[in-house]
């Protein structure tokens, strides 16, 4: 057993691995993440996850529900550390895997990724407590720079094979003749709890399926609308493409100074998170139902309304942007016809706020005989050979939903974390 | 490791609601609650005597950090109680503040003429010796705090150990042998368990000529003939639903006469039901706190109605924390505040300011006007 697999054993079990080792890993880290781009590159499948924040039990039970690495390819949107007790345990377990099976693993960087944040909400804090000096959350800033800003996930299919069996209360329309499955909700004992379904998009040039917004008729349930893009027109145009669009992954979302992929590979990145600009916004930024940019509450980053997504994604060959950064109640909450998802991954947020949490699943297209029809988001590869907004598909997905992980069960430690109210 | 070997550890939870964190309906409730009781009300009332603590730290923090100010905080917290809570845990203990504030600076501005207010399980609460040492001197205020006597003996420790706090409340102070009683002429601080004032009879009227000596009462120096507000911040929640009315009741009715104005304010948790609430009365089971009236003031039209039924007919109001950070607090102090520290947990903001509020309601019989200021206080519909 290397030294490496006996330190992903150790932190497993939520034992801190000594300084002198934290140092190697992170300089092991330092080196394979200086050679990512910007924008890493993560070919479907792939399972997303957004923000952890240090509760480490429930990053344990978001392997057990979504697969160990790396057995299952994971993508993490940012935020692995501040306000939960173990920021060092989970943000280490997780550079430990990147650095063991660095092909099954992205981390990209979120705003808590941050000195200046984690000084803050606690990660410097509990390095302090943990290792005595600030040694090891300066090993893990340095980490932090080097991180990619975002992900591009390739070659996910629209289709979802069906999975698991059905609850008695799952919510579905019914499959019915030439559809296919868009989306499913799994909970965390692989239980179907809500699938939706989608008119398949034949090669047939008798192309004649109805708009998406009629396609609900009597004694179905209504389907949910597919991503910005792929609206009747998509529909109409059909038979020319039946592929998927890539996903844009990121921590917090866009930016008013970055309307192409491209223009978020032109930034430097290997530096603490700016207070204004391009690399701020990607990690800072919420969408919000306004129309155009808004001025975000949180001081940093942006709001950005359905207009604006819709118009990058199309600008971008994209189907949907997925993002983390804010706390969902249910987990993961699509919005602008699905053109955007936030995926939240930290249940029972800070141990108070009584959410659940998801991750979300996308699968590979084999549809093309293992050849992966791709889009790489590159500015205007679509234009002028569709026209309009032709073809791009939003991706099937898969969410499933999890609770937080018990704390006093056996095995555990039986300290109980303490959360703050107003008394 | 595949994903088969790590085991369930939902699966494995074994027992009811044994310090859960997630749990649905009331099941942690109960379990705390019999928790609690297993332990004896002694024990817990030292559970609700400690939540003063935890207020005075969180005022502590959001005073160092510049969100308010406030010269007494550090004399009148624990020594060695000094952290720095979360930005969000500091803006709510700022708009606690602030909003309370508000609305007693209303009532004291109203008019010149003598009036009192009566703060109830007040602990450590600054707020007295920053009215006294307003300019000018408030000289027609009397503040009565009635609390645990455990609670009024450390804060007459921290009076005595501090020259700033006296230097506020002048020479003419008299503090009980048993060191948990303090009158002076603006300010006395009685050591009452709120719970026994229910059985207390009226103060018998004064008959004209008489020598006996007038009838103990437990809280010597309030003066039943001024308007008075009545205060209750994270107080009569730990109270069962029965004693805490019989708590209002015994200043509403027993106390005070109807036709004198009597106004009241009340902050507090509330909405129980969602997700956010129920954790919340699981965690802060799991620290023996029951908040036990909460299901009965479940929501702002309920807290409203709890003040109409107490006789507090001129007019009742209420407001969540997250409404009044919206709406009553000014655009250029949002962004000082705002620039105190980076807030990044908007949502979850927004959740724990939802499920606290403030209350506030009045009677003025007589139309004397002392709560009309309230009237353009803006209160929250639903």
């Amino acid at each position: 057993m290397s030294d490496l697999d006996r330190a992903i054993a150790q932190l497993r079990a939520c034992r801190l691995i000594p300084e002198a080792q934290v140092r190697e890993l992170c300089y092991k880290a330092r080196e394979l993440l200086i050679e990512e781009g910007n924008v890493v590159c993560v070919d479907a499948p792939v399972t997303i996850c957004g923000d952890i924040h240090g509760q480490f039990h429930d990053l344990m039970e978001l392997f057990r529900v979504g697969g160990d690495v790396p057995d299952t390819n994971y993508l993490f949107m940012g935020d692995f550390v501040d306000r939960g007790f173990y920021s060092l345990e989970s943000f280490l377990l997780l550079l430990c895997l990147k650095v063991r099976y660095p092909d099954r693993i992205t981390l990209i960087r979120g705003n808590h990724e941050s000195r200046q944040i984690t000084t803050v909400y606690g990660f410097y804090d509990e390095c302090i407590r943990k290792y005595g000096s600030a040694n090891v959350w300066r090993y893990c800033c340095e980490v932090f720079d080097y991180l990619a800003l975002g992900a591009l996930v390739l070659g996910a299919s629209s289709e979802l094979e069906p999975s698991g069996p059905m609850m008695d209360t799952t919510q579905s329309s019914m499959p019915i003749d030439d559809t296919e499955l868009e989306t499913e909700v799994l909970n965390s004992r692989g239980e179907v709890t809500m699938s939706t379904y989608r008119p398949r998009q034949r090669s047939s040039s008798r192309n004649i399926s109805p708009p998406r917004d009629i396609s609900a008729g009597p004694g179905q349930a209504p389907m949910r609308s597919g991503a910005a893009g792929t609206g009747a027109s998509g529909d109409a145009r059909g038979s020319l493409s039946n592929r998927t669009g890539a996903v844009l992954c990121v921590h917090g979302g866009l930016s008013p100074v970055i309307d192409t992929v491209d223009k978020i590979r032109l930034i430097d990145r290997k530096q603490e998170v700016p207070h204004e600009g391009a690399m701020c916004d990607l990690l800072w930024s919420d969408p919000d139902e306004i129309d155009g940019w808004g001025l975000s509450p949180r001081g940093a980053g942006f709001l950005f309304g359905g207009d604006i997504v819709k118009h990058f994604n199309y600008k971008n060959d994209l189907s949907l942007v997925a993002r983390a950064h804010q706390l969902v109640m249910e987990g993961y909450k699509e919005m602008f016809d699905g053109g955007i998802v936030t995926v939240w991954s930290a249940p029972n947020y800070c141990y108070r706020c009584g959410n659940v949490a998801a991750i979300l699943e996308l699968g590979e297209d084999t549809s093309s005989g293992g050849t992966v029809t791709r889009s790489n988001g590159d500015y205007g590869r679509s234009n002028g050979l569709l026209g309009a907004t032709a073809g791009v598909r939003s991706p099937g997905r898969r969410y499933r939903v999890f609770e937080a992980a018990a704390q006093d069960t056996r095995g555990m430690p039986a300290k109980k974390p303490v959360a703050d109210y107003f008394l | 490791m595949s994903a088969s070997h790590i085991p369930n550890l939902n699966t494995l939870r074994r027992g009811a609601g044994r310090g859960r964190f997630r749990t649905r309906g009331g099941a942690a409730a109960a379990s705390g609650g019999s928790n609690a009781s297993d332990a004896g009300p002694g024990s817990k009332d030292t559970v609700v005597q400690g939540t003063d603590q935890d207020a005075s730290v969180s005022r502590l923090s959001a005073v160092n950090l510049g969100y308010l100010e406030d010269r007494y905080a550090q004399a009148l917290a624990s020594p060695g109680m000094e952290t720095r809570r979360m930005p969000i845990i500091n803006r709510g203990t700022y708009i606690r503040t602030t909003a309370i504030d508000h609305l007693v600076t209303d009532f004291l501005s109203s008019s010149t003429a003598p009036k009192q207010i009566i703060s109830l399980g007040a602990g450590s609460d600054t707020r007295v010796f920053r009215l006294l040492s307003q300019t000018p001197r408030p000289t027609n205020l009397i503040y009565h705090e009635l609390d645990f006597a455990t609670n009024t003996a450390s804060k007459i420790k921290l009076i005595r150990a501090s020259p700033l706090l006296q230097r506020v409340l002048g020479s003419d102070v008299t503090i009980s042998p048993t060191g948990d009683a303090l009158h002076s002429p603006n300010y006395h601080l009685h050591p009452v368990d709120l719970r026994t004032l229910s059985q207390q009879q009226p103060p018998p009227p004064p008959p004209p000529q008489t020598t006996s000596t007038p009838t103990p009462t437990p809280t010597p120096g309030i003066d039943t003939t001024l308007p008075t507000l009545l205060i209750s911040e994270c107080c009569l929640i730990y109270l069962t639903p029965h004693e805490a009315s019989a708590v209002v009741r015994y200043f509403s009715e027993t106390l005070f006469p109807t036709s004198v104005p009597l106004g009241l304010i009340i902050y507090e948790p509330i909405r129980p039901d969602d997700a956010f609430g129920r954790t919340m009365v699981a965690n802060l089971a799991t620290r023996g706190i029951q908040l036990q009236t909460l299901q009965q003031y479940a929501t702002l039209e309920a807290q409203r109605g709890r003040l109409r039924a107490h006789g507090f007919g001129d007019g009742q109001a209420a407001a969540d924390v997250d409404f009044i950070w919206e709406r009553w607090v000014a655009a250029r102090e949002k962004d000082r505040v705002a620039a105190v520290e980076m807030l990044d947990e908007m949502e979850e903001w927004r959740l724990l300011a939802r499920h606290y509020c403030v209350v506030w309601g009045w009677r003025d019989t007589l139309g004397l006007r002392v709560f009309d200021a309230w009237r353009a206080v803006e209160g929250q519909d639903v």
